[in-house]
């Protein structure tokens, strides 16, 4: 950055004459890059370009805006929370105690109707509020080494507390996040006709093929005296423990759903879909909500207006600047370097 | 005299000579030159610059003195900006995750934003940008004002700049979360969606910035994006990685490139809005010499003859 024309490192004093060809020899080489003389291109910001980038703007976003309201629009969702209305009446009073004991009727009734033709595949979801599968313990509370091969399957570091059994013994899967696996099931019918309910393929097919083996089998799982959640089939390996890999695959907000399966028949308007779950998981304990969720999906995902108006705001707002700018320009023009601007022609008695 | 000078002026005084009993002055002043020469070589020596010749010493102020200001003031607030603007997002994250401390970014990005994703174009553009032509600075010694004025950094700018770091910092938090609330994205999708942002939105924040494009800007500022997305494909190919596949699970969501495209341009704005404005209404001395220069080439009334540069578009 120091850039000084002529050489400074390595001049001589001595006899000094200063002769014309001598100071030339000093001189370093010549090239477009240390003389920064490179071709260039030196954008300035006239009102055309002004006007231009607000226009673009606008154009760009607003139909964007106007395509992603649509497609939100087209989503058809029913959501339908249920941990508050499936416990017994006679237990509204302690909750914990009701989801904790083994012995009471965890079944529970729900009816949902359909507002909207929804066509296949439907995405059935489970969503819970204010669980915080992002906090920084939890997401680190697993084993991935040993999640993949069978091999592996004493280590356990990073578990803590769920990394042994009492006699010292390594659970497969280890860590909170598996412990904590959500256990609610669903059974969809509508009248006397059951609605089948695929299982398959919800997970990602990455983890399915390289992060969980196919050697891998639970072990010691949900066997100390806390339960945290659902327990496992001993007989299948873990890359076919689907409910599983959902759920270890942390969310990232505090409320989240995850895919428990999809329908694949379309539903019409007006069908009354009878749902029997089972309100195991607690939520209770530190007053979360689970919500029942279907959804049919469009081009954009699932039913979400922030894009669309989000989009239209920021378009309707750059078409506002740019009208209002060429006003700007029209009324109060400024020649374009024009010398009289300069602070020293301004006010010439000095700054 | 070197320190009454200082003192009664309240400037920073440049002292330059060619005696080899003057290096005391010199290493009082805050810039001291020195002529190589008859005399020898303390005066070098003990110099923050030397060169051969006095003549040489109008280009060192007017033409690389005012270089080399605009570009390190400029830097200084980019630099502050791009750091924090990373560690801003980070935190409103935290807000989320029950104060947990967890970063949704991975370990490996965090390490590579700072050293690969967004510190070429840093530097090229420190080395490479440069606001007038050497020819309009020697013509228009006035110009070397904007130093004496601080208009290139000073409190207010600062403050200026972290305003505008806090609102790009939350418009890149809360526009992919409001896009992704009640969703089943991931935490690691989540953290390379805001990583691919964040290097996005500072590149084309210093884009927005740069005077004079030659090639090498080109390839630094959009190369870095496309590094880092071949950095981001590279990690997300290693299966040991808990973010294993989460950007070609993304890719393929339109949603995705939608969040990014929204995300950059409501950042910046604020930001481009006060440009204009302040080009409009208070244009600075460079701004109008700038424009002079590009726009009214071979112009009587500027007198300035067209630059060695392709001149810019009008």
């Amino acid at each position: 950055m120091n850039n000084v024309n002529g050489s400074v490192v390595g001049s001589s004093s001595g006899s000094g004459d200063g002769s014309a060809p001598r100071r030339n020899s000093k001189r370093p080489k010549y090239s477009r890059f240390t003389q920064q003389e490179l071709p260039a291109c030196k954008p300035i910001l006239t009102p055309k370009w002004v006007i231009s980038v607000f226009t673009l703007i606008g154009v760009v976003f607003v139909p964007i805006g106007i395509a992603s309201l649509m497609a939100s629009n087209d989503v058809v969702e029913i959501v339908d929370r249920y941990d508050n209305v499936c416990v017994p009446p006679n237990m509204t009073n302690d909750k914990v105690a009701y989801i904790q004991n083994n012995e009471t009727d965890k079944s529970c009734r729900r009816t949902l109707e359909v507002p909207k033709h929804m066509s296949q595949p439907i995405y059935v979801y489970y969503q819970l509020d204010n669980f915080y599968q992002n906090h920084r313990r939890y997401v680190k509370s697993r084993n991935d080494a040993q999640l993949r091969k069978h091999s592996q399957e004493n280590e356990t570091s990073g578990c803590d507390p769920e990394k042994r059994t009492k006699d010292g013994a390594p659970i497969v899967p280890c860590g909170l996040i598996a412990w904590s696996l959500f256990n609610d099931t669903y059974i969809f019918a509508i009248g006397n006709k059951n609605l089948t309910v695929n299982k398959k393929g919800i997970s990602w097919k990455s983890d399915r093929d390289h992060k969980f083996g196919k050697d891998v089998l639970p072990k010691n799982f949900q066997s100390g005296p806390l339960i945290g959640g659902g327990k496992l089939d001993d007989t299948k390996p873990l890359s076919e423990q689907e409910d599983l890999i959902v759920w270890m695959r942390t969310a990232a907000l505090p409320t989240f759903r995850k895919l428990y399966g999809r329908i694949e028949q379309d539903l019409n308007a007006g069908d009354v879909i009878t749902v029997t779950l089972e309100n195991n998981y607690n939520t209770y304990s530190f007053s979360g909500k689970k919500k029942l969720v279907l959804s049919t999906s469009s081009w954009l995902g699932g039913k979400n207006d922030f894009l669309g108006i989000a989009y239209l705001a920021v378009g309707g707002l750059c078409f506002f600047l740019a009208v209002a700018f060429t006003i700007v320009y029209l009324v109060k023009p400024r020649k374009l370097g024009d010398p009289s601007y300069l602070s020293w022609n301004r006010n010439p008695a000095g700054h | 005299m070197c320190r009454v000078c200082v003192y009664k002026t309240n400037s920073n005084l440049s002292f330059s000579f060619a005696g080899a009993n003057d290096v005391s002055m010199i290493q009082m002043a805050d810039v001291g030159v020195g002529i190589c020469g008859q005399e020898g070589r303390q005066a070098v020596m003990a110099s923050d610059f030397a060169m051969g010749q006095f003549c040489f010493l109008k280009r060192l102020l007017l033409v690389h003195g005012h270089w080399n200001y605009q570009r390190v003031g400029y830097l200084v607030l980019y630099n502050f900006y791009r750091n924090a603007v990373f560690v801003l997002m980070l935190f409103w994250y935290v807000l989320c995750a029950a104060f947990s401390t967890i970063s949704a970014v991975t370990d490996w990005s965090s390490v590579f934003y700072s050293v690969i994703y967004t510190s070429v174009p840093t530097i090229v553009v420190g080395i490479l940008d440069k606001d007038l032509s050497h020819k309009t600075l020697l013509c228009y010694p006035k110009l070397y004002g904007a130093g004496y004025r601080q208009e290139s950094y000073n409190l207010h700018l600062f403050w200026i700049t972290m305003l505008d770091t806090l609102w790009q910092s939350l418009v890149l938090f809360y526009v992919p979360l409001f896009t992704y609330r009640n969703s089943s994205i991931d935490i690691w999708s989540m953290g390379s969606l805001w990583t691919i942002s964040v290097v996005v939105l500072v590149n084309v924040h210093l884009a927005m910035d740069i005077r004079r494009w030659v090639l090498i800007t080109h390839v630094a500022t959009w190369g870095s994006i496309f590094i880092t997305y071949m950095c981001m494909v590279i990690i997300d190919s290693i299966p040991i990685f808990p973010n294993y596949w989460t950007i070609y699970h993304l890719a393929t969501s339109r949603t995705y490139w939608l969040t990014i495209l929204l995300t950059t341009i409501l950042a910046l704005l604020p930001r481009f809005f006060c440009k204009v404005i302040h080009q409009i209404f208070w244009p600075s001395d460079i701004q109008i010499a700038r424009e002079a220069e590009i726009l009214r080439k071979g112009s009587d009334q500027v007198g300035l003859k067209p630059d060695h540069d392709i001149n810019g578009r009008v």
